[in-house]
């Protein structure tokens, strides 16, 4: 107990509470402190008479400076919020007692740092956005393209598909019957392939297959049939093209019919066959 | 011009408050505190525009590194008052003060400012007058370099001719007539 009261007479409690020792004392006198309650309660009076003193001597600073602290610290408490790791940074210096330069104007070099990272890297983010937005629409422009080409071919297929169900149809059905027109004296080697269904009524005739003598241009080809030895219009039709890819063409619709044939007329057709420009011609019995 | 009721809160009250951040401990520690901040700052620092600011960059710091203070050290008003006299010697001895040519002599800036300034006078205190006559010239001195000027006891001790071991039973008698007074 003797050493106690030797440690608290030798002043040096004065000197902790005057913020006179070094860092190492000072955590001598602390660890004394935790240890010896008589030690702590002797700082305490010291701290207390102390506070008296400074109160004893205390000024009243100008009544316009309350507001301006009060701002600035109330300004500092939303910045707390914003950048804690600022200020973790201003603990860390404090801690080792080196009090030094002023806090405000290094919390605000060290925001005013981050800023000028955080818009450099925005703007690079910004550089790469667009350059994979200017990329991506490319892409999908070729997409795009391709995906209407794609839907052309689809319906020109779709279009072919019905066409050869039309085309099967005739085959399938029973009631057609299939003619082969020969050729006649004055074109031997004409050719027209005629299917008749008479109970339906219909005549179609095979484009594919056709072959007949050419013509120019003021001309067509006028199909007949023969009811009761007079001919009757089957309607006009022309040598397909290139591009037709219809394989059949239906003509106008007759009940009975002893023979059919194909002339060639002026253009439109006639009322009257041209017997001499019969080109092919067959009986159906 | 009538001032608006001070706010005054325990110490473990305060210190909670700040601890939590929350606004009335601005408007507390400046009520409680800054007299008797700007007493200890304004004797180091005559000059009432540089004694201001560093009233301010005091409570600036005390608000930042408050987690750096634990009640199991000290007193908050001893941890403050040291945060002030130091920022207060820091301004007193940087570059930028020194050349400023209304520089005063340390020497004389206790007795200057008590005649200057209105100094607050709490009737449950003792008055400087009070005190000059319970202290011994020789300990006020010593005190008042220590805790007014920014001595420290091996600077008083040469300013003042005397051995270091007569400075610290000095000190230590001068705060203990403190305490005789004050408790």
């Amino acid at each position: 107990m003797e050493n106690i009261e030797e440690y608290i007479e030798s002043g040096i409690l004065e000197l902790y509470v005057l913020g006179q020792l070094s860092p190492e004392e000072k955590l001598q006198v602390e660890e004394m402190a935790a240890k010896h309650t008589a030690v702590r309660a002797e700082i305490t009076e010291i701290e207390q008479a102390m506070e008296f003193y400074a109160a004893a001597h205390a000024v009243e600073p100008a009544a316009l400076l309350e507001q301006k602290i009060n701002g600035t610290l109330v300004t500092n408490l939303a910045d707390d919020r914003i950048f804690t790791n600022g200020h973790t940074r201003t603990e860390e210096i404090f801690e080792d007692d080196e009090l030094v330069t002023d806090n405000v104007v290094q919390m605000n070099a060290k925001s005013s740092g981050f800023y000028k990272y955080a818009f450099a890297a925005c703007l690079a983010l910004l550089l790469v956005s667009i350059y994979a937005l200017v990329n991506l629409y490319n892409k999908l422009q070729e997409s795009n393209t391709q995906l209407t080409a794609m839907q052309l071919d689809k319906q020109k297929i779709a279009n072919q598909v019905i066409l050869k169900d039309n085309e099967l149809d005739i085959y399938r059905d029973p009631s057609y019957k299939v003619f082969k027109l020969k050729g006649t004296t004055k074109s031997p080697e004409a050719l027209l392939t005629l299917a008749w269904s008479a109970d339906k009524q219909r005549v179609v005739l095979d484009m594919k297959s056709m072959k007949l003598p050419e013509h120019d241009k003021q001309h067509q080809y006028q199909l007949w049939a023969i009811v009761g030895g007079k001919p009757v219009d089957l309607g006009v039709f022309d040598k397909p093209g290139e591009a037709d890819t219809a394989g059949v063409k239906e003509m106008k619709s007759v009940a009975n019919a002893e023979m059919f044939a194909v002339t060639v007329e002026p253009m439109g057709g006639s009322v009257n066959p041209t017997l001499t420009e019969m080109v092919v011609a067959g009986a159906t019995k | 011009m009538s001032k608006k009721r001070k706010i005054s809160l325990t110490e473990d009250e305060l210190v909670s408050a700040l601890r939590n951040r929350e606004k009335i401990a601005v408007e507390a520690l400046y009520d409680m505190y800054s007299a008797s901040l700007f007493g200890v700052i304004s004797r180091i620092i005559p000059d009432t525009t540089a004694a201001e600011d560093v009233l301010q960059e005091t409570f600036v710091k005390i608000w930042n590194s408050f987690s750096g203070y634990s009640s199991e050290k000290g007193r908050l008003f001893t941890w403050m008052v040291n945060i002030a006299r130091n920022l207060a010697i820091d301004k007193v001895r940087s570059k930028d003060f020194k050349n400023q040519a209304k520089n005063h002599e340390l020497e004389n800036n206790v007795t200057f400012i008590d005649e200057q300034r209105n100094t607050v006078y709490k009737p449950e205190l003792l008055g400087i007058k009070e005190l000059v006559s319970t202290l011994k010239p020789d300990q006020k001195s010593i005190l008042d370099l220590v805790y007014f000027k920014g001595y420290t006891h091996v600077e008083a001790a040469e300013e003042l001719g005397v051995p270091l071991g007569t400075i610290k039973t000095r000190l230590r008698m001068a705060i203990l007539q403190l305490r005789k007074h004050f408790n």
